[in-house]
Order: structure tokens, then sequence, then C-alpha cells
């Protein structure tokens, strides 16, 4: 190891004589070399006169620890400046890679100790732990790199990839409730079937706990021993989880009896060092590229890159995550009502749930049952105590157990899931004239034949997670990528000479060695890719939606999300129950379509663009009739102000706060008038035009229906919009643009929202070119009547715009005549 | 090694426990509270009958009593260069983990001789000399401590596989 100069010398010191020569061993605490210093004192001589005279301090300097010198870095007559200086190379017997509980693992000695000599403490060489589970084991960075190089190559080898599997939601559920084994007893249970195979198991340590005796009762994913068995053979599998070591292994044993999927590569809470988040450097210390994660949350893992988000796998409706009182609180949606247009129950989803379920491939209604009992009101406790404070305080971890302990007991005493079994019960009998019919295609597209169903009692469990399918394909392609990759990149390299020649062996191969992190990114964002998304009515207020759990998701799959509806959104998701002012707007531009979450959740679990035919939210006919071209205005012109031109303009800066808060104010106090006069209002109006002109929507939501497919290509098969009136819009666009000044920036005064235009940036030069197709789309026929006044220049533009913006409901009107 | 230990204890009781059974029930306490406990320097492996209680002092404000005990104690208290058998309880690539009675112990790769190498592919990963020696969770082995630390409640050491004698035992 190196010595430098330490901080704590006398500067400038000057070397006076090095006592070890080159190769001579050296004890601690022996002198290395000597040197001295010189400072000024004062001295009084015996006359009593006190005269500053400049000393020379001789010193010794000693070895900091054993070894033989093999270097030296000064010599005699050396001036040392400062500190950090090298002073010479020392070749340890032993330089302490590993270490245990403060021991090496080499050579036995104390890493801990300190004394006078002590500069760097022995135990710093040896920072990462990278055993799963054992905390007191501490390797030095170069041991852990030499480690993931070691495991890289056996990986490479058996034509595998590292697979980190979370448990709790992801492969399996648990609940605490008594009420499964009494199911699991009853054979004429209804729900007996799907709590066939439940497996069940006592912990030890409960026991010191309050919780008496707890059973948990393990439910595992549909296909999962599959899953496992086909995974092992491309994937080296490692289990890490939230929850205790005890529960972790009792788990383990019951997805892997014989150990041989995971065998002791399972990592729990009590070696994460954290409650809060997962870390892929926890356990691979140096190098991610071949690791993949599978996990239901992917705020946990800070949405890395490794990560392939998992379907919720919510089996037990209410029932949770049991360990999810140790994490931080998920993001909350706002608890939508499901539309299930043919069923009579309103069927309210549980909080957070709603993500979960939703994401399920084949959500079933009574999944979706209220489950307001004592779930609900735990997780809102829940939720204070994570608030409370994100350090890692004993008291705050013993509470989280007490949080746990509650859950538990709760669900052991309040029995969420009889009471639902009852409460359905209860339902089937009053509806039984009522067909109802719970196929998996009925509750995903809202639509669907109601059969006659003999069944008279209906189940709370459903056994019909699909979840696990798309998982594993998703698995198969991110593998097969890896390694068509590293072959390609392999005959590559063997082709090229001059590549062989270049760089050490070791360097090469890191060169062939594909990055997950950059080719499932890769993947994924074909996904959504040109999508531009609005949410509406789907995050809550208060939660900036682009750091949103949500927009994040979309986001990493390729789609752009903003705050604005445009003529640039593709996609606005909604909330079907809720018509917000986004919607509204967005109703207007035929391009744009309206979908409900689901769609989203689909497209981001199974890595397609999926149709969003199903997922279409109903809209009124006289809102898709509605003409854009007052919003198209204020987003051509007003919104564009001339100075800040260079940043695409749909894109909002995060940075915006201050505006989208102004937007979700505007969207409050909107949604708040909306309710006495416009609801009146628009009754009105649909009444009017469903009288007047009832041809008028429909033809305008079969066109938007035509091709859900290719939203990039909407606009061309616009039959609408004849082509003379494009080139003529584009042209007085270019013209508009020609003459930018700061008119331009104008602020429409806008009904709907009542507070000016979030002004969105942009050149109109670059959006000019995509645009331009696009722009054909919205536009309705009053624009090309309009067309002349918009001829006569920027005053009538303004003028026409005002007017329009005034009189929202006449456009409306004139829209359809 | 062992030691015979005077150890002393202060234990509480509590009002309801006052009765003709008080000594039964400090005994229980004692047991309950101190045999297998590790001080961090040795564990109490198990006491001896003959122990020794002082009268009891009601703790002001609480009702409850306060007895000093006296006991004798066979305690265990591991030295360097100490051969210790133990139970694996976890391998891994840079050697395996020993549970001896209280002590955590590790034996790292260094210290296993080089006949006996990892097998990460095995399930359950191992340590084998492709012969009768593999070293796997649960294998019982004979150890040599070579370095020791003490924590306020537990106790860590490095220990050896590489000299004679040492290894999986079979049995």
């Amino acid at each position: 190891m190196k010595i430098k100069s330490p901080p704590n010398l006398r500067y400038p010191v000057t070397v006076t004589e090095l006592l070890r020569q080159r190769d001579d061993p050296v004890e601690r605490s022996e002198g290395l070399f000597k040197y001295y210093y010189e400072v000024k004192v004062n001295e009084v001589d015996r006359h009593e006169q006190s005269k500053e005279v400049i000393r020379r301090i001789p010193e010794r300097f000693n070895s900091p620890f054993d070894g033989t010198v093999s270097e030296w870095f000064i010599k005699s007559g050396t001036v040392i400046e400062r500190p950090g200086v090298d002073i010479v190379e020392i070749e340890e017997p032993c330089t302490h890679e590993i270490q245990f509980g403060g021991l090496c693992a080499n050579c036995g000695k104390d890493m801990t100790v300190q004394d006078y000599l002590t500069d760097q403490r022995n135990s710093e060489r040896a920072p990462i732990n990278m055993t799963h589970n054992n905390v007191a084991l501490l390797v030095s960075e170069r041991e852990a790199g030499r480690a993931d190089e070691e495991a890289r190559t056996r990986l490479l080898s058996a034509k595998k990839l590292s697979l980190i599997v979370d448990l709790d939601q992801t492969v399996i559920h648990t609940t605490c409730e008594r009420t499964v084994a009494d199911w699991q007893a009853d054979e004429n249970n209804p729900n007996h079937e799907a709590v066939k195979d439940v497996r069940s198991f006592q912990l030890a340590d409960d026991a010191h706990s309050n919780i008496a005796s707890n059973w948990y009762y393990v439910k595992k994913r549909p296909g999962l021993d599959e899953f496992l068995e086909r995974m092992s053979q491309l994937y080296e599998m490692h289990v890490y989880t939230m929850a205790t070591r005890a529960y972790a292994e009792a788990v383990a044993k019951i997805i892997d009896p014989t150990g041989k999927y995971f065998g002791d590569r399972i990592l729990s809470r009590d070696e994460n060092y954290t409650d809060k988040l997962k870390s892929l450097q926890r356990l691979f210390p140096t190098n991610t590229d071949m690791v993949v994660i599978i996990d239901d949350r992917a705020d946990v893992w800070h949405y890395s890159a490794n990560l392939v988000r998992v379907p919720v796998f919510n089996f037990f409706p209410g029932a949770g995550d049991i360990n999810a009182s140790f994490l931080p609180k998920q993001q909350e949606l706002i608890t939508t009502k499901a539309k299930v247009k043919h069923i009579d129950e309103a069927v309210t989803s549980a909080e957070s749930k709603v993500v979960g379920e939703a994401v399920e491939i084949s959500p079933t209604e009574v999944e979706k049952e209220p489950t307001e009992s004592a779930n609900g009101g735990l997780t809102e406790l829940e939720q204070q105590i994570i608030s409370m404070g994100s350090q890692n305080d004993p008291e705050k971890l013993e509470e989280q157990v007490k949080e746990q302990e509650e859950l538990i007991i709760a669900q052991q005493t309040e029995r969420p899931l009889l009471q639902q079994q009852l409460q359905l019960d209860k339902e089937d009998e009053e509806a039984e004239q009522k067909e109802e019919q719970e196929s998996s295609q009925e509750s995903e597209n809202g639509e669907s034949q109601p059969t006659p169903h003999p069944k008279h009692r209906h189940s709370i469990l459903h056994d019909d997670d699909r979840g696990l399918e798309v998982v594993e394909r998703n698995l198969r392609a991110v593998h097969d990528a890896f390694y068509d990759e590293y072959r390609s990149k392999k005959r590559a390299l063997a082709g090229g000479r001059v590549a062989e020649l270049k760089g050490s062996p070791k360097k090469r191969i890191n060169n062939v060695i594909p990055d997950v992190k950059i080719l499932m990114p890769r993947m994924k964002e074909e996904v959504l890719a040109g999508t531009i998304l609005v949410f509406s009515g789907i995050i809550p207020l208060g939660i900036d939606v682009l750091t949103s759990d949500l927009a994040l998701w979309a986001m990493s799959f390729g789609a752009e999300v903003v705050t604005e509806v445009t003529r640039y959104t593709t996609h606005v998701i909604a909330n079907p129950d809720r018509k917000t002012t986004k919607v509204r707007k967005a109703a207007r531009y035929p391009n744009i379509k309206i979908v409900n979450v689901d769609w989203m959740l689909q497209c981001c679990t199974r890595w397609e663009r999926v149709d969003e035919e199903p997922y279409l939210i109903e809209m009124d006919s006289d809102d898709r009739g509605a003409s854009p071209a007052d919003d198209l205005d204020d987003s051509d012109i007003g919104v564009v102000p001339d100075e800040v031109i260079g940043q695409p303009t749909t894109r909002v800066s995060i940075d915006m706060t201050a505006d989208q808060w102004e937007n979700i104010d505007a969207e409050l106090e909107e949604f708040m008038n909306e309710t006495d006069d416009t609801d009146a209002e628009s009754d009105a109006e649909s009444l009017a035009s469903d009288a007047s002109t009832p041809s008028n929507g429909t033809p305008k939501k079969k066109r938007k229906r035509l091709n859900p497919e290719n939203p990039d290509e909407s606009g061309t098969d616009d039959s609408d919009a004849s082509v003379s009136s494009t080139s003529r819009l584009q042209k007085r666009r270019k013209r508009t643009m020609g003459r930018v000044s700061s008119l331009t920036n104008m602020v429409v005064a806008e009904k709907s929202s009542g507070l000016p235009s979030p002004e969105t940036t942009g050149p109109e030069e670059e959006t000019m070119e995509e645009g331009g197709e696009d722009v054909v789309k919205p536009l309705g026929v009053d624009i090309d009547l309009d067309d002349g006044d918009y001829d006569d220049g920027l005053e009538a533009e303004m003028l026409a715009q005002f007017e329009a913006a005034a009189s929202d409901d006449e456009d409306g009107d004139g829209n359809g005549e | 090694m062992f030691f015979l230990k005077e150890l002393e204890k202060t234990i509480q009781l509590h009002p309801s426990y006052f009765g003709p059974l008080i000594r039964k029930h400090i005994h229980r306490e004692l047991l309950l509270k101190e045999e297998g406990s590790s001080t961090g320097s040795y564990t109490i492996v198990t006491i001896l009958d003959t122990f020794d209680i002082s009268d009891g002092i009601v703790v002001p404000g609480s009702g409850a009593a306060e007895y000093t005990v006296h006991y004798k104690a066979i305690v265990w208290k591991p030295y360097k260069n100490e051969v210790v058998d133990g139970v694996v309880t976890s391998v891994v690539r840079t050697g395996f983990f020993v549970d001896v009675g209280s002590l955590k112990a590790f034996v790292s790769s260094s210290m296993i001789p080089s006949s006996i190498t990892f097998d990460p592919n095995a399930t359950p990963q191992h340590w084998t000399d492709n012969g009768d020696q593999t070293i796997e969770k649960g294998t019982n082995v004979r150890i040599k401590i070579k370095g020791l630390r003490h924590e306020v409640d537990q106790m860590f050491a490095i220990c050896t596989m590489k000299e004679d004698y040492l290894g999986p035992l079979t049995a």
C-alpha cells in the first residue's frame, strides 16, 4: 500500500535520512525516515531580550503498518510541501480484503483497532457486503470485482443471466386470515377450489411478539412451478424480499422445496441494511450488466433499468402485502369506480390496489370488491407512520413492526375475506334472476354477452391470474436478445484481427458482453414510442404528474408524458367516471384516443402496443363533435412565445411545477364549477344535438375508431379535411411563424379554464415537419369557413380567437351545421 | 475453554410470585435468563445447582422485589489457537460460516486446504475435494481459531482448516 504524507505534519518538512532501504522489512511503528521541520519560536536570552528565532526540529516518521518496503518516492533532501505526496510503497503480507465481523478473514487480525498511527482504519478497506445471508462478511472493492468477474464467466458459459425475484405479490400472495384454513377444509365452499393448494406455515420468532402462533397462508401464483423450472434454465435466480429472514426461508421452502432454484441465494430485510429500498448493488456491487429483476413495485428499486415490472398478484382481496409496512408507501391513485356496465353492482377498488388489479390480465369484478374493512383504515395509519420520518431510528422501526402486527391481527380477527364472501353471497341471492358472468374478457373490455350461469354461489377468490405467462415471455425475450447480441458481437470480434490486438483480453471480453441496462430499455422504449400521453383524473392532486409512478412507468416505455392536452397528444389516459377538462378538450380532437388506465398498464406489462379499442372511453357525441378550433388556435399561436425557440413544443420541463399547479388548480376549480351549471348546459346541449343532428356525433366517433392501432398515421386517412384546407392552414401557420412578434405572446382568455393557458414553449419550425400532417386532423369544417378571416392578418386572428373563446357553445352549434 | 465461574445476577420478581414457592421462581428465572446467554467474552453453558439468594428488597414505587443471586456456572470462553467443533451454517464463494455455540466463525478460502475447492454449480453449493470431504450447510467441522473479536453480546472468530486433523467430521 502506498503511504502518502499525512495531514498532521508541520509542512514543509525536509527528509534527512531514509531508515529502510528497498526490500527491507518494516514493522508497524518502526521508523521509515527521518526529517526535520522549521518553526519560529520566541526565545528569551539571559538579558531578558525576547527574540524570534527559527529552529529546526528533527522528527521520525513511523510506519503505520507491517510489510516490506517496495519503492521509495523520496530521497534524503526531498522537501515535502503538503499532505498527499507519495512517500513510500509498502507491500503488506495481508491486504485484509475479506473481513468478517471486524476481523480479517485471512490473517485473523482485529480490523477495528485504532491508535496514533492509524490514518485509515483497516475496516474501511472492505466496505462491500455481497453475501446474501450474512451482514458480518465484508469484502474490498477489488475482491468484489473478482467475485463478479467469476460469476460472469460462470453465467456466460452456462448461457444464463441473473434474475432477482421478489416474493410478496410477485410470485406468491400471503394472508394471515384463518378463513383460508376453514375454506380449505370445507369442500362445499365455493372458494375451496382456489385455496386447495394454499400452503401454510408458522414462524418460530413470532412467539416473541404479540401475535400468538400466527399462521401464514401462502398462495403460489398460478403456474409458478413451471415458471421457476423454465426460468432456471435461463437464469440464476435470487430471492430479494422485504420480509424477515424466517419468513423468506419458509416461503422459499414452499416454492422451492429442494433448493434447486434459489439455493442459499436469499436476501431478506434482515440483511438489507435499509427497509426503504432494494439495491442491486447490495448483491452485484460492481457489475449489473447481466442482472434482471422482477418485482411488482418499481419505486423501491428507484425505477432501475434492470427491472421487469410484474403485474401485482393479488389473490386474497384486501390482504395486500403483509410485509409492506416496511416499504415506503406506494403512490396512490385516485380511487376509481370501475365501470362495469352490465353488472349492476358498483365496484370500488380499494386504495392503491387499483393499479394492481388493473394490471392483472384478467381482473374479475369481484376482486374489485370494496375492501374498506380493516385494511383501508390501517393503510392510512401506515402512511402516517411512514411519513413521520425517513430516518432509520429504532423507534420508527418498532412502530413499523407493531404496525405489521396490527395488520396481521386485524386480518386474524376481522377476517375481511370472510366478510366479503358473505356479502357476495348476499348479493348473489338478491340478484338471482340477473345473470352474471365472470368470464375474464368481460371486465377487460367492459362489454360482454351475459350468458346464463348455473353457479349459484360466487366465490371471492379467483385462481385465474396469468401474470407469470406474460413475465416469462418478457424474460425470455430479454435472455434471447442478450445472447443474440453477445454472439454477434463475439463473432465480429473473432473476425477483426485488429480488435484482437487492441487492449487486454479482459477489456475485450468486457466489450463483448452486452448490458441489460441498455438492452432492456431499448426493447421497452419501442412499445410506446411516439405516443404523447396526458393523464387526467388518474393521478391525485398534490402529486407531481411527471414524477408520479404511472408517468415514470409510461416514460420507461418510450412514451412522452405531458400535462396539457395539445394537438400533438396521442392518448389521454382518463378516469372513465370523471369527465375532466382535459378529457373534454381531448374529445374535440378526433385523433386523440381517450382510454382508461388499463390500456397503458396492459402495454407496459405485455411490452407491446395493445389495441386501444377495448379500452376506449365512450364520449358523448356533443363532446366529440365540438370543434377543436379554439383550442387549436391557442396552442398554435397564443401559447408559443417567440423567445424560447429551441425546445420541442410539447415537452414540458419538470421545473415548470408552478404551471402544473396552476393547471391542477384550474382543473379542480373547473370541476367544482362544473357540477352546477355546465352539466345542465351539456345536458341541454346533448339533447339539442341529439334531436337536431343525430348523425353528427357518430361519424366522427367512427372515424376515431377506424385506426386505433396506428395513431401516428391517423392524419393520413382523415377524409373530412380536404387537402386544400391543409395546405392553406400550413401556409397560414408558416406565415404566422414568419412574423413572430410580441403579439404572439397574447394570452387567450380561455373560458374553460378561467386561467391563462400554460406557456408551452418551443420552436414551430421543428414541430412543423412532424406536426404538419397532424394538423390536418383536428381541423373542423368551421375552420375552413373561417379561413378567409385568418388570411386578413393577425388582428383578425386575435379577433377570431376571442370570438371563438367567448362563444364556445355557439361554436359547437355552428360546427354541427 | 470451559471454566467454572462464580457469577452474580440481580433478579426482580413481580409481587404475584411472592409465596412459598418463591425460591423456585427465582431459580427458574435465573435459568431462563442466563443459560445460553453470551456476554461478549464468554457464554454461560450451564448453571450449577448450588446458589445463594440474598434477602429480597422491595423496590420503592413498584412493589417488585429485588434479589441478588450468587451462583456458579460453567462458562465457555474461546481462545486463539483453540480447536473447536461447529456446524456449517452457510457456504459462500469466499469460504463458509460455522456456528460454534454462540460464537460465529468464518473460514475463508485462504484458510481452506487447496485440495478442497468451491463448486458453485452444485445444489446446494459446497466446498469439496471430490473425494470424501464435502462441506455444505449442516456439515460438522473441526476448526482452529485464528482470530477473535468481542462485541457487546456476540463474538466473532476467524478459523482455519489448513492444519492436521482439522476438517469435516464424519459421524
